[in-house]
C-alpha cells in the first residue's frame, strides 16, 4: 500500500512537473524565447488581406495544422505561439517590409498588418506571386488545397518555407510530393541566382536560431532543372523568420539578424523577378 | 453605227468635223445676200399676216417658211470646212499590235482577241488595205516594249508584259527619220507598266502625232474570279503568325463562297474561305499564315478555278517574303522590382526570335542584369551613347521615374524611335507616365497618349480590357488562333490594374485596347502606337498583365499572355531598320529586264553615310557570284545602288556588305525572283478608259473591234506629217436638204389642214 502510495505520489509528481513545465515551455514559446509576441489569435477564419492596388504585398500561408500541431504531443515537440502558420506573425513581416522598402526600390506594404494572410485553398493567392509559410512541419491540406498550390506555382508562384527542422522535413516533403508529384527536392547551391539577387551572399554556413541542426537550403527548379527558376525555397533546420521577428529589440547579435535579413531581401527579389 | 449615220447625213466622218474650221465660201457679196433675205423675210411675215389674219397660226406657218428660207440662206453661203488632209502615199502610219498573253484570252468563249486583231489588221483586208492605199505602213509588234514585224501573221501573243508607253515611244523613235501620221495601237489596254503615261503622251502630242487606239476584248468578263492585291511584308519574323490581305473581285459568282489558299512549296499553309462580293466590287480577305519556314518564301496565294470561269490565270498569285530567323533583341528597362517584368520575360522566353535584355533597378544606383550576352553589357546601367542604345531594336520602358535619366538619355530614347526607327513600349507604373514625371520630356513627345500634366494622384482603376475595332484585327492583341476565337478571349480575361489614367491619344494614334472603369465605358486607354519618325512607340497603360498569367481563373495551360507578349513584342520590332538595309527595286522582274538594288547605309548613331564603300555580290540560282560595287545615289543621303539584268529564271539573292576604311558598318541580304509574270491576266478587260485617254491626250480617236473600219478615213483628217489644206463643201450635206424638206412639207401640210392649199 505504501508502495502503491509512494508510485502515486511519484507519478503525481512527475505530472505536476511535467505540467510546470509544459507551461514554463509554454510561456517561453509563447514569448519567442526572449521577447513579447504578438497573438495572431485575433486574425479571423481563412485569408485576412490587405486590399490589392499593385504593390508588392507579403503574404502568409495559412493552413490547416491538423491535431498535433497545439498542446501537448508525444512525438513531436510541442510549439507555441498560436497557430504555426502564424509563428513569427506580423512582426517578422512586419520589420521585413520595411527592410525591403529601406534597402530595395520595392515600396511594399508596409502597414500594421505586415501583409496579407492567405489561406492555401483561396482563389486570391494567386494575386500574390511570391508567398511565405511558417512551419511546414505542421502542413496539412485537402486535395483542393494542394491543387491550388500547384497550379499556384506552375503558373509563376513562389514559396518560400520557414521554421522548420528534424522530424518537420518528413511533413514537408510528404505535402511537397502531393503538390508537386513530379518535383524533386534538391540543395540549392550557393552559386544559385537566388543568393545573388541583390545581395552577394558568400556563405550559406548560416548560424540558425535554435542551434539545432545544420541548415540546409533546399528547393524544387522547375522542370527539376537547376538552371531554371525555383519554384519554392526551403530553409530546413532554420527560422530566418525569427531573427526578422526579434530584430528590433538587440536579443540577438545584430550580424546574425543582418543575415537573415539579407536572405530575405534575395528571396524576395528572387520571386519577384525571376 | 454612230458614226456611219453621222457620216449619212453630214456627208463626212465626225472627225472632218473634230479637224475642221468652218468657212463661208459664198462668190456673192454679203450685203447682196442680207438685203435678198430681209426682203423675202419680210414679204412671207406680211403675205401670212393677210391671210391668217395674225395670231398664233399665222405666226408657226411664217416661222417654218423662215426656216426654209434660212436654210437656202445657208447653202446659198457655201459653207466649207477647212481641213488638212494627209497628202496621199508621202506620209508613214505605224501600226503597234499587242503581242501579250492576255490577247489569247477569248472573251466570248470562241475568237480570241488576237485572231480578232489578226483579223483586222489582215494585209489583204479593207482597213489595211485602205490605210495602204494613202499610208506606207509599218507594222510592230509591242508587249515591254515595240519592235517590228511583217504583219499580224507573226504575233505569237506570249508577252508577259504590256506596257503602252515604252511600247509607243519606241515606235515613234523607230519612225523618227520619216513623215509620221500617227500610231495605231490594237490592244486590249491591260498595261501592267509601273510607270506613268503622262510624259509619252505630251511628247508624242508635241511632236503631232496622233495615237489611234483599237480596243479588242471586253470590257467586263461574264464569269470571272480575280485574286488581286496581296499584301505581305517583304521581310518577317519566323515563327510570326500574320494575317495576310488578300483583294478579291469576281463577276457572275456573286454570293458564292470559295476558299483562299496559300501554298508554300506545294504545301497549303493556310486558308481562308470568303463570300464573293456583287459584281465588280472588291472584297478584303483576311488569310492567316504563321511563317515556320525561315529564308526566302515564294508564297502562291490561289482560288481554286470555278465552273465556267472564262480566265483562271488571274486567280493566284505570287508573293515573295523572306523569313528572318534571328534573336530581335529588345532592352527592358524596368524602375522597380515588380511582377510585370518576371512574367513578361517569362512569356517571352520559349520564343527564339526574341531576345529581351533586362537591366532591373533594384535600389538606387544597384541594378540586376538579365539575359545580356556578356560581362560587360549594361554594366554601368543604362546605355549613355546613342550607339549603346541604338543597338537594340525594341526599348520597354517600365516603372521608371524621368528623373532617373539624363536629359540627353531622354533625347536619346527619343531618337531612339525618331532617328533610328526603334519601337518602344512605355508600360504603365507608379513611376511611369505623368506619375513618373514624364510629362513635357521627349519621350512624352514620342508616346502615342496625352499626359496629363497634372495627374489626380493616387489614381487607381480597375480595368475590364476589351479591343478597340482596330484592336480587334491587330497582330499585336489578336490573343487566340482565330478572330472569332480572340474576340471571345478577351472577353473572359480577368480585369487589371492601372495607375495612370490616360484618356487621350495624339491625332493619328491609334488605340487598340480600350478599358472599363468605374468612371465609364471606355474611360481608359490601355494600348495604343503612332508612328513617330523612323519608327513607332506603344504605351500599356496597365500595371499587371501578368495576373492574365497568374489569376486563378486563368488555367495552368493557357498561352493567352505569352501569345499577347510575343506579338506584341514581335510587332514592335516589326519593321525596324538596322544599319544596311537593301532592297530590290521589284520583288520579281522578267528574265533580261534590269533591276535596281538600293542599299541605305548608316552609321552607329544611324547617321546616313555617304562615303562608305558598298559592295552588291549577286547570288544565281545555280550558286555563281556577281559582286560588283554599289553607287552612291548623289542626291540622296546614305543610299546606294546597283543594277543588274539577270536572264536565267529563279531566286536571286543579293548579298549587301558596307564599310568605311577598316570600320564594318554591317551587311544585308535582299532577294528577288526572275519569272515571268502573270500580270497579263489581272484586270485583263478591255481597258477602254485608258485606251480612250491615250488618244484624246495626242489627238487621235478610240475605236472597238465593231467600227474600226472608219479609222482608215479618219487618219486622213486626224494625222500628222505631210498634209496639204483641202475644202470640203457642206452646202449639199444631206442632212440640209432632209430638213429643208421638212420644214417646206410641214407648212404645206399645216396649209393644207386649213383648206389653204
Amino acid at each position: 500500500m505504501t508502495a502503491k502510495r509512494t508510485l502515486a505520489a511519484i507519478a503525481m509528481g512527475l505530472l505536476l512537473a511535467g505540467a510546470a513545465l509544459a507551461a514554463a515551455g509554454g510561456q517561453r514559446a509563447q514569448r519567442g524565447f526572449r521577447g513579447q509576441r504578438e497573438a495572431a489569435a485575433d486574425v479571423p477564419e481563412g485569408s485576412s488581406l490587405v486590399p490589392y492596388d499593385g504593390r508588392f504585398t507579403f503574404a502568409r500561408l495559412r493552413y490547416d495544422a491538423g491535431i498535433s500541431a497545439e498542446g501537448f504531443s508525444f512525438f513531436r515537440r510541442r510549439r507555441g505561439g498560436g497557430a504555426p502558420w502564424s509563428h513569427d506573425y506580423p512582426r517578422a513581416e512586419r520589420h521585413l517590409m520595411k527592410i525591403l522598402d529601406e534597402v530595395t526600390g520595392i515600396d511594399p506594404y508596409d502597414g500594421e498588418q505586415g501583409g496579407s494572410i492567405v489561406a492555401i485553398g483561396d482563389p486570391e493567392l494567386f494575386r500574390y506571386p511570391v508567398a511565405y509559410m511558417a512551419e511546414p512541419g505542421y502542413w496539412t491540406m485537402t486535395d483542393a488545397e494542394a491543387e491550388n498550390l500547384r497550379r499556384y506555382l506552375l503558373k509563376g508562384g513562389f514559396i518560400i518555407f520557414d521554421d522548420f527542422r528534424g522530424y518537420d522535413w518528413n511533413n514537408f516533403e510528404a505535402q511537397i510530393r502531393r503538390v508537386l508529384p513530379a518535383g524533386r527536392l534538391m540543395s540549392v547551391e550557393l552559386k544559385d541566382p537566388i543568393f545573388h539577387s541583390f545581395f552577394d551572399i558568400e556563405s550559406l554556413a548560416f548560424h540558425q536560431y535554435y542551434d539545432r541542426g545544420t541548415p540546409e537550403f533546399m528547393g524544387v527548379y522547375e522542370d527539376n532543372d537547376p538552371s531554371k527558376r525555383l519554384l519554392l525555397i526551403a530553409n530546413y533546420n532554420n527560422d530566418i523568420g525569427e531573427y526578422w521577428e526579434w530584430s528590433d529589440t538587440g536579443y540577438v547579435p545584430i550580424d546574425l539578424s543582418n543575415e537573415a535579413y539579407k536572405f530575405g531581401v534575395n528571396y524576395f527579389v528572387y520571386g519577384i523577378t525571376h | 453605227m454612230g458614226d456611219r449615220l453621222f457620216e449619212l447625213l453630214f456627208k463626212y466622218r465626225p472627225v472632218v468635223f473634230e479637224q475642221g474650221a468652218l468657212a463661208l465660201g459664198a462668190s456673192w457679196p454679203m450685203v447682196v445676200l442680207a438685203i435678198a433675205g430681209a426682203a423675202l423675210a419680210a414679204a412671207v411675215i406680211v403675205a401670212y399676216a393677210r391671210i391668217a389674219g395674225g395670231g398664233r397660226l399665222a405666226v408657226g406657218l411664217a416661222a417654218l417658211r423662215l426656216g426654209a428660207l434660212a436654210l437656202l440662206l445657208i447653202a446659198l453661203l457655201r459653207p466649207v470646212l477647212i481641213v488638212r488632209t494627209v497628202e496621199p502615199r508621202r506620209n508613214f502610219l505605224g501600226i503597234l499590235l499587242d503581242d501579250s498573253r492576255s490577247m489569247q484570252i477569248a472573251d466570248d468563249g470562241g475568237v480570241s482577241r488576237g485572231a480578232e486583231v489578226q483579223r483586222a489588221f489582215a494585209p489583204d483586208g479593207p482597213l489595211v488595205k485602205a490605210l495602204q492605199e494613202r499610208f506606207t505602213v509599218r507594222f510592230f509588234r509591242f508587249s515591254s516594249s515595240a519592235a517590228r514585224t511583217a504583219g499580224p501573221a507573226g504575233l505569237s501573243f506570249t508577252g508577259t508584259r504590256t506596257e503602252l508607253a515604252p511600247s509607243l515611244a519606241g515606235a515613234r523613235d523607230e519612225l523618227a527619220g520619216v513623215p509620221l501620221s500617227g500610231l495605231i495601237v490594237a490592244t486590249d489596254g491591260a498595261d501592267t507598266a509601273e510607270t506613268g503615261l503622262t510624259q509619252t503622251l505630251r511628247a508624242l502630242k508635241a511632236a503631232s502625232v496622233p495615237v489611234f487606239t483599237v480596243g479588242f476584248g471586253r470590257e467586263r468578263f461574264g464569269k470571272d474570279v480575280q485574286l488581286g492585291r496581296v499584301q505581305a511584308p517583304a521581310r518577317v519574323l519566323k515563327d510570326a503568325s500574320l494575317y495576310l490581305d488578300v483583294v478579291v473581285s469576281q463577276s457572275g459568282y456573286a454570293g458564292a463562297t470559295v476558299p483562299v489558299q496559300i501554298e508554300d512549296d506545294g504545301h497549303i499553309v493556310g486558308t481562308q474561305d470568303v463570300q464573293l462580293p456583287a459584281d465588280g466590287e472588291p472584297a478584303t480577305v483576311r488569310v492567316p499564315w504563321t511563317a515556320s519556314e525561315p529564308g526566302p518564301r515564294v508564297l502562291r496565294f490561289r482560288i481554286p478555278p470555278q465552273p465556267g470561269e472564262m480566265v483562271t490565270e488571274n486567280n493566284a498569285r505570287d508573293v515573295l517574303v523572306d523569313v528572318e530567323d534571328r534573336a530581335e533583341r529588345i532592352l527592358y528597362i524596368e524602375g522597380e522590382p515588380r511582377y510585370e517584368m518576371k512574367f513578361v520575360r517569362r512569356a517571352v522566353a520559349d520564343d527564339k526570335n526574341l531576345h529581351v535584355v533586362v537591366l532591373q533597378r533594384t535600389a538606387e544606383n544597384k541594378f540586376l542584369r538579365l539575359g545580356v550576352e556578356n560581362a560587360q553589357e549594361l554594366v554601368e546601367g543604362f546605355p549613355k551613347t546613342r550607339d549603346e542604345l541604338f543597338a537594340y531594336r525594341g526599348l520597354i520602358l517600365g516603372s521608371i521615374p524621368a528623373s532617373f535619366f539624363t536629359p540627353d538619355q531622354l533625347r536619346m530614347m527619343a531618337d531612339f524611335v525618331n532617328v533610328r526607327g526603334g519601337g518602344l513600349l512605355a508600360l504603365g507604373g507608379r513611376h511611369a507616365c505623368a506619375e513618373g514625371g514624364y510629362v513635357d520630356t521627349p519621350v512624352a513627345d514620342v508616346l502615342p497618349v496625352v499626359l496629363e500634366p497634372d495627374p489626380e494622384a493616387p489614381f487607381f482603376a480597375e480595368v475590364k480590357v476589351h479591343p478597340t475595332r482596330a484592336g480587334a484585327t491587330h497582330p499585336a492583341t489578336e490573343i487566340a488562333a482565330t478572330e472569332q476565337a480572340s474576340a471571345e478571349r478577351w472577353t473572359s480575361l480577368p480585369p487589371l490594374t492601372s495607375v495612370n489614367q490616360l484618356r487621350r491619344v495624339k491625332p493619328g494614334a491609334t488605340v487598340l485596347l480600350t478599358g472599363d472603369t468605374d468612371a465609364g465605358r471606355d474611360a481608359q486607354v490601355v494600348l495604343a502606337y503612332q508612328r513617330y519618325g523612323a519608327g513607332k512607340a506603344l504605351a500599356l497603360a496597365v500595371q499587371d498583365t501578368w495576373l492574365w498569367q497568374m489569376h486563378h481563373d486563368i488555367a495552368v495551360d493557357d498561352l493567352t499572355h505569352e501569345l499577347l507578349w510575343r506579338r506584341l513584342l514581335r510587332w514592335l520590332v516589326d519593321g525596324v531598320p538596322d544599319r544596311v538595309m537593301a532592297q530590290p527595286s521589284r520583288a520579281r522582274v522578267e528574265p533580261g529586264e534590269t533591276v535596281t538594288v538600293g542599299a541605305e547605309v548608316r552609321d552607329k548613331t544611324y547617321l546616313d553615310v555617304n562615303n562608305s564603300q558598298v559592295t552588291a555580290t549577286l547570288v544565281g540560282p545555280t550558286g555563281q557570284e556577281t559582286t560588283q560595287p554599289m553607287e552612291w545615289a548623289v542626291d540622296r543621303d546614305g543610299q546606294y545602288q546597283a543594277r543588274f539584268t539577270p536572264v536565267a529564271p529563279g531566286l536571286y539573292e543579293v548579298k549587301v556588305a558596307a564599310t568605311r576604311g577598316d570600320e564594318t558598318l554591317g551587311d544585308d541580304r535582299t532577294y528577288f525572283r526572275v519569272a515571268p509574270s502573270d500580270a497579263e491576266y489581272f484586270d485583263a478587260g478591255m481597258r477602254a478608259p485608258l485606251l480612250r485617254r491615250v488618244a484624246e491626250e495626242t489627238g487621235g480617236r478610240f475605236y472597238t473591234a465593231a467600227d474600226v473600219n472608219g479609222l482608215a478615213k479618219d487618219v486622213q483628217y486626224a494625222g500628222g506629217g505631210v498634209t496639204v489644206v483641202d475644202e470640203r463643201d457642206l452646202w449639199d450635206m444631206p442632212v440640209l436638204l432632209l430638213l429643208f424638206l421638212a420644214l417646206v412639207g410641214s407648212e404645206w401640210a399645216w396649209r393644207r389642214r386649213r383648206g389653204w392649199a
